[in-house]
């Protein structure tokens, strides 16, 4: 493991219980998009809290905190998902919560319920929290409005990815120490990809220069107006970058006309090691994954310890996904005791 | 002796370029006198007088872009609540496409819906024959015998007849029976899949973006089909401005071609998107600020000739989605003239163009009744009360389809009475 370690603390497991919840503007954690640079730095802190502990801890997974004591989480994933499910079940058992998994088949979604009917559905179950991913944007919002839940969302369509944009920005800081200044270059599927938008925003915020890498036809209109530069060849796209982060071809979403071949786009757009090259000499890979290998990434760099952070990223998903989840949980007793004591 | 004689009234007419105060008088349904300042004897009997009291005297609207749920649908909009609709909205006629279910895409149709809208005097129901069988875009529908049955116009409705050839023969074929086709101009494949219209917005949004030269892509094929035709070719809620330099230009060069757009289209910018609320979902989409800017140049410039509703019957239920299978479309016939009436309250038209926009000229389109208060003219009239002030709530509309994308906007401008052939079909203070 390639962790920075040098500040880690004698117990990081008793600086993690007297360390405090990040923040969160609201309720709902819907996007990126117009978090402001405290809030998210106060997440990426207690993320990097999380982080230590689970690293002390090692191989004893009982929780590490009560906060999620007595309350339902629920996971309603319309699309299919491995690392997302998992990682917030996982944070959130060790926050002392309980799930429960919906995945799409077998439920009644399949039976033509829409989606505000789902969650009214669930909303009699009164869950405290819905982890949402949906392949229609701005699907995280609409239910937000019409459950009493605090919802996040794991993605929703083309539009965001907040907390794999967060786990990002602190597998970053964990191994580079700091994001601001940083040269990054997002390289791939921008259109179709709401991890990009998630991490244009985030990184944008805290004051990394963000390059964006891809074919003209998978640039979406108007993205240069999202303070990022843009480039249609790789090698120029990441000289000199620091960090690499490669975006997955995202075919299910493609109408069969934005690359001719999968060949041709791993010959122009694909990450070997040749053209890595071009980056900056200790450069760090990234990818969000799942990986299509041979085709956006060459297999062995995905693989490579010394460059590739790809198994860090999963690690720090859990940790990213206890502080939203232990922020969302205090808001919402702040927000209970204020109600009771309006009453 | 007239039946109705209405008395201090601003009289507006775009077919004379009237507005002054003055008296009209209807005679067994047909406009029989029309006067400035007060009444003189010989008009001055009437069964009926009804003192205006300033409110404006007025053509009754034609609106030339409306969807009927009827036949289909009938839970959506029934034609009952339609033209009641319609005639609370102050429209007089109305030009309904023909994509219902079934498709009206042949003379029995157009009989029978044509028969139930008589029986129901209300407003004037024109029907538009589909100008390919199912709206399908491929085959042509039986035009000659619809037109015969009482079409006044051809259209695909909702979507653009994208096949050239198609298209050329549907033109000539119309030409010949001397009636308009009606395009709604949205190349299908530039359009695929389309949630919005294409900009940083849908970007941010992460919605499939509409380029809006998906529409002057179609008008400026259409616009070389004229010149091989003849034919007369009508632009349907034109929205963008490249859409509407072609239309300008293609006027300038003499071709018969005209263009209506929608409140929408000159009032909203796609912006209004950004909350994913999906009562902002319209087929076009809502554009750039730019295009709406040059929407309102081009309805005062007279580019675009008429401003039609786009009555679209949607319920609850197809707008309560996320946005991208949400229905596009919203309710438009309870709002058309107040919300026109916007323009000429930012003093960007004047009342007498806001008329000649809602009434005259898409008559004149057409060839229906309509447009004018000239005596020997059917008394297809309305009384509005211009300055009057009211909130828009879809909970409120005559229609039953009460999704709009101007829910809690005031506006000003309220129908007091809508009369068809003499007869009154609305009173408010009734």
């Amino acid at each position: 493991m390639n962790i920075k370690t040098n500040n880690k603390p004698a117990d990081a497991v008793s600086t993690l219980q007297e360390g405090k919840a990040a923040m969160l503007p609201t309720q709902h954690l819907l996007g990126i998009e117009g978090m402001n640079p405290l809030e998210i730095r106060s997440l990426l802190d207690r993320g990097d809290q999380f982080a230590d502990a689970m690293q002390q801890s090692g191989d004893d997974l009982s929780p590490l905190s009560d906060v999620l004591q007595g309350k339902t989480i629920i996971n309603l994933f319309y699309e299919n998902s491995t690392r997302t499910r998992v990682s917030f079940e996982l944070a959130a058992k060790r926050l002392g919560g309980a799930v429960l998994n919906i995945a799409v088949a077998g439920s009644s979604v399949k039976k033509g319920e829409t989606l505000l009917d789902t969650a009214t559905t669930l909303n009699a179950m009164h869950p405290h929290i819905l982890v949402v991913r949906h392949n229609c944007s701005g699907a995280a919002r609409l239910l937000s409005h019409h459950v009493d839940a605090a919802v996040i969302n794991a993605g929703d369509g083309r539009h965001e990815h907040p907390t794999q944009a967060l786990l990002d920005a602190l597998t970053i800081r964990r191994r580079v120490g700091h994001i601001e200044g940083l040269k990054i270059a997002i390289c791939g599927d921008i259109a179709n990809s709401r991890v990009a938008r998630s991490n244009i925003h985030l990184l944008g915020t805290l004051g990394a220069e963000v390059r964006l890498v891809s074919p003209a036809t998978l640039l979406p209109t108007g993205i240069e107006q999202m303070g990022v530069s843009i480039a249609t060849e790789l090698e120029e796209g990441i000289r000199g970058a620091d960090i690499v982060m490669m975006l997955r071809l995202q075919t299910e979403r493609m109408a069969g006309t934005e690359t001719p071949s999968q060949r041709e786009y791993y010959n122009l757009f694909g990450l070997d090691r040749s053209k890595l090259m071009r980056a900056a000499p200790d450069a760090l890979i990234m990818h969000p994954g799942p990986m299509n290998r041979g085709v956006e990434i060459d297999s062995a760099m995905a693989d490579d310890a010394q460059k590739s952070l790809i198994r860090t990223q999963v690690e720090m998903g859990v940790a990213t996904r206890m502080a939203c989840l232990e922020a969302m949980a205090v808001k919402l007793a702040t927000e209970a005791e204020t109600s009771k004591e309006r009453q | 002796m007239n039946d109705i004689l209405f008395t201090n009234a601003r009289l507006i007419d775009p077919s004379q370029n009237l507005d002054a105060s003055g008296h009209l008088a209807i005679t067994d349904g047909v406009i029989s006198a029309l006067g400035s300042g007060q009444v003189n004897g010989k008009t001055a009997k009437a069964d009926r007088v009804i003192d205006c009291k300033g409110a404006c005297l007025a053509p009754g609207l034609v609106d030339m872009r409306v969807q009927t749920a009827d036949p289909g649908s009938e839970h959506l909009e029934d034609l009952a609540t339609l033209l009641n609709a319609a005639a609370a909205g102050g429209v007089t006629g109305l030009g309904c496409l023909p994509n219902t279910q079934p498709v009206i895409d042949n003379a029995a149709m157009i009989d029978s819906l044509g028969l139930r809208a008589s029986r129901a005097a209300g407003p004037r129901l024109h029907i538009y024959g589909a100008a390919t069988k199912g709206v399908a875009g491929t085959e042509m529908a039986e035009l000659g015998l619809m037109a015969e049955a009482g079409a006044v116009a051809f259209t695909n409705a909702t979507t653009s007849i994208g096949d050239a050839l198609v298209m050329r023969r549907l033109l000539a074929y119309a030409n010949m029976l001397d009636k308009p086709v009606i395009q709604h101009c949205e190349d299908a494949s530039l359009a695929a899949d389309g949630e919005m219209n294409e900009s940083e917005t849908s970007t941010r949004l992460g919605l499939i973006g509409i380029p809006a030269i998906a529409e002057a892509v179609i008008i400026e094929r259409d616009i070389q089909l004229m010149r091989l035709t003849g034919a007369r070719y009508h632009v349907a809620h034109l929205s963008t401005r490249a859409g509407i330099d072609a239309v300008r230009r293609a006027k300038a060069e003499g071709l018969p071609i005209t263009a209506d757009t929608a409140p929408p289209y000159f009032l909203l910018n796609e912006i209004a998107v950004s909350t994913y609320d999906t009562a902002f979902k319209l087929s076009p989409p809502l554009r750039s600020e730019d295009d709406r800017q040059a929407v309102i140049e081009a309805i005062a410039d007279g580019t675009i000739d008429a401003i039609a509703s786009d009555h679209v019957p949607v319920d609850g239920d197809a707008k309560a989605q996320p946005f991208g299978p949400a229905q596009p479309g919203a309710s438009g016939l309870d709002t058309l003239l107040a919300l026109t009436l916007t323009l000429v309250q930012q003093h960007q038209i004047s009342l007498l163009r806001a008329f000649e926009a809602l009434s005259l000229a898409p008559a004149a389109i057409l060839d229906v009744t309509g447009g004018t208060l000239m005596p020997g003219a059917a008394a297809d009239i309305i009384v509005v009360s211009p300055d009057t002030g009211w909130l828009v709530r879809g909970a409120n509309f005559v229609s039953l389809s009460r999704i709009t994308p101007f829910e809690g906007q005031p506006v000003q401008g309220l129908v007091d009475a809508t009369y068809v052939d003499g007869v009154c079909v609305f009173n408010r203070h009734a």
